[in-house]
């Protein structure tokens, strides 16, 4: 492992635990990723018994220099974002781990099964409550943007 | 065959001259200290007993072999130990008091490796080091060595009641009693030692030569891994939380410096400007800045920098508005009129950070107003003309002060919502008060 970064590091570690045990119905796109370590995919299926049954949805992390120390840029991606009171319709997610509680001691596999459970907890597929003003928003990254978080009674 | 012969006895001789020259060049340069403060350097082999140590040097203290007793780190050296057991450093300073006959009998070992954080592992003591930052002459991070003293009078004849068992005991004052030899110092009251450290790597200037220990850098003896980047390396930095957190020293730079880039460091009345475990764990700031010293030299500059900026604000001080100075400037309270004198020599006003000026400060919004329409052409082509100017009206209009820290923030983008690069204060760009929810709803993109 000489000669990495210790971001690199890290990265390559949780990659492989993440291929290794994956959270269930997720699959990190290994290819892509050990292209470019800094950019990774997950394909999710939507739990079975949830209202996103069935349902495709696919995450993006973007990881800096300072990762772990700087939490990743999660958003989601493609055709299919999530109808959910956190999730705005640009893919951004309002998840206090990814921003000020994130702390080195998580990891791509944690806000993964925070992700999962987000979803699942929900009891009414609808947007958030500010989502058409936030989408015109002064920023296109995520983590630049102060949230709310709305309540987490979801 | 004379010749031969010759050839022969040179050859001895040449022999014997290396054996002895190599006795020599074997001896240590120790100094010898009394309590009347002479000091006797001598040359002593490490191959010696302490015994034989104590024969060489009583009679040119005037005392006999017997009366006298050796202080070293605190503990007397016993007769039939070897000097070479207690690692002496070139020019060592060791104790001679005249021995007073004592009744309870003193544990022979000197600790100069101890370590761990709850309880110092006797086992472990060899392997183990103190990792101290020599400011002189080494300026590094180096191996150290612990030495105590009297509390009291600060002398170095003095013997421990008992070794420190952790930390707290070796950092903290008055926690281990012990014996001054200094004539009345101690009488009729308990003695407290004090531990200090000394750097390995040069030798020594003398007793007041000390290096300041970085207690949290340790040998990583229980393999933890770095819960960075989760290599397990042999130097680790053990955050001061309740859990003991552990990165490597090349992920404790990591986090220093993308902490610093940020500005986010923390600034303690007590400590300084710091940072807590990056787990973000309660009560758990790093409490010896000298630890930001293993940061590279134009980090830890940085660092520096930063931290005295920091101290100069929260003393209602000023930092030099020019653009690429910053400097930091302490004022005084009943004088508006601030010069930027160790900086850059601008002149401005304490208030609104303008050029100086007499009189009430003008509101930002009529500033601007007056520096835009001051230009009765077109001001697309002053921008093309007129780069320099046109760039100065350009950073009025999209700088303001934080409504916290007064550092100029650019507005990027339609968003009225700011957020202070310097003291992460969130503000409204339009009310330049606190942001409100109030503003998110009223006028978030206006
Ligand atoms: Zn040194
Ligand atoms: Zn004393
Ligand atoms: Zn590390
Ligand atoms: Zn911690
Ligand atoms: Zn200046
Ligand atoms: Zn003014
Ligand atoms: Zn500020
Ligand atoms: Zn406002």
């Amino acid at each position: 492992m000489a000669g990495k970064t210790p971001s690199e590091k890290r990265l390559h570690k949780e990659l492989i635990s993440l291929v290794k045990e994956p959270p269930p119905g997720m699959v990190v796109d290994v290819d892509q990723a050990e292209q470019n370590l800094n950019v990774w995919t997950i394909n999710m299926q939507g739990a079975e018994g949830t209202l996103y049954d069935g349902e495709q949805f696919q995450l993006q992390f973007k990881f800096g220099t300072s990762y772990p120390f700087e939490s990743p840029e999660v958003t989601f991606v493609g055709q299919n974002i999530p109808v959910h009171p956190h999730v705005y319709s640009n893919g951004h997610i309002c998840l206090s781990i990814l921003t000020d509680d994130w702390s080195p001691a998580l990891s791509v596999q944690s806000v993964c099964l925070s992700i999962i459970s987000m979803l699942s907890s929900c009891k009414e597929k609808k947007r958030p409550p500010d989502n058409s003003f936030y989408i015109k928003t002064c920023n296109k990254n995520p983590k630049k943007t102060k949230w709310w978080y709305h309540d987490d009674k979801v | 065959m004379m010749y031969m012969l010759d050839c022969l006895l040179n050859f001895i001789r040449r022999v014997l001259d290396t054996i002895f020259s190599r006795r020599i060049t074997n001896s240590l340069l120790i100094f010898v200290k009394t309590n009347t403060g002479t000091v006797v350097p001598v040359g002593l082999d490490p191959k010696w007993e302490v015994r034989d140590v104590k024969e060489f040097v009583a009679p040119k203290l005037g005392m006999t072999p017997e009366e006298l007793m050796i202080i070293f780190a605190g503990k007397e050296l016993q007769d039939s130990e070897l000097l070479e057991e207690y690692n002496l450093a070139e020019q060592t300073v060791l104790h001679a008091v005249k021995s007073r006959r004592r009744s309870f009998k003193r544990k022979p070992r000197v600790s100069t490796c101890i370590e761990e954080d709850e309880e110092f592992d006797d086992t472990k003591r060899a392997a183990v080091n103190f990792y101290v930052y020599c400011t002189s002459p080494c300026a590094n991070t180096t191996v150290g060595k612990i030495r105590v003293r009297c509390f009291k009078c600060k002398s170095g004849a003095f013997t421990v009641d008992g070794d420190p068992k952790n930390w707290n005991d070796v950092l903290k004052p008055k926690r281990i009693t012990g014996h001054c030899e200094i004539s009345q110092c101690t009488d009729g009251e308990v003695g407290w030692s004090e531990f200090y450290f000394k750097c390995s790597e040069h030798v020594t200037k003398g007793e007041n030569d000390e290096a300041v220990a970085l207690h949290l850098i340790r040998n990583n003896l229980h393999d933890i891994q770095c819960l960075a980047c989760t290599d397990v390396r042999s130097k680790v930095f053990v955050y001061p939380c309740d859990d003991g957190h552990v990165t490597c020293l090349e992920c404790f730079c990591e986090y220093a410096v993308s902490r610093l880039r940020e500005r986010r460091f923390v600034f303690d009345n007590n400590i300084g400007y710091t940072l807590p475990c990056p787990v973000g764990c309660p009560n758990s700031l790093i409490n010896q800045p000298y630890h930001f010293k293993v940061l590279s030299k134009d980090h830890f500059e940085m660092y520096e920098r930063f931290a005295t900026e920091e101290y100069v604000l929260k003393n209602g001080g000023v930092l030099c508005p020019q653009p690429n100075c910053g400097a930091g400037i302490l004022v005084d309270d009943d004088c508006d009129k601030v010069s930027c004198i160790n900086g850059c020599g601008y002149v401005f006003c304490k208030k609104c950070l303008q050029g100086y000026h007499i009189g009430e400060c003008l509101p930002k919004e009529e500033q601007l107003i007056i520096d835009i329409t001051g230009y009765s052409v077109d001001p697309k082509l002053v921008s093309q003309s007129k780069w320099d100017d046109a760039s100065k009206v350009k950073i009025k209009v999209s700088t303001k002060p934080c409504p916290k820290c007064r550092t100029a923030t650019e507005r990027d983008g339609g968003c009225m919502h700011m957020v202070c690069t310097r003291c992460s204060f969130p503000w409204c760009w339009l009310c330049q008060t606190e942001w409100t929810r109030e503003c998110m709803g009223s006028h978030w993109f206006s």
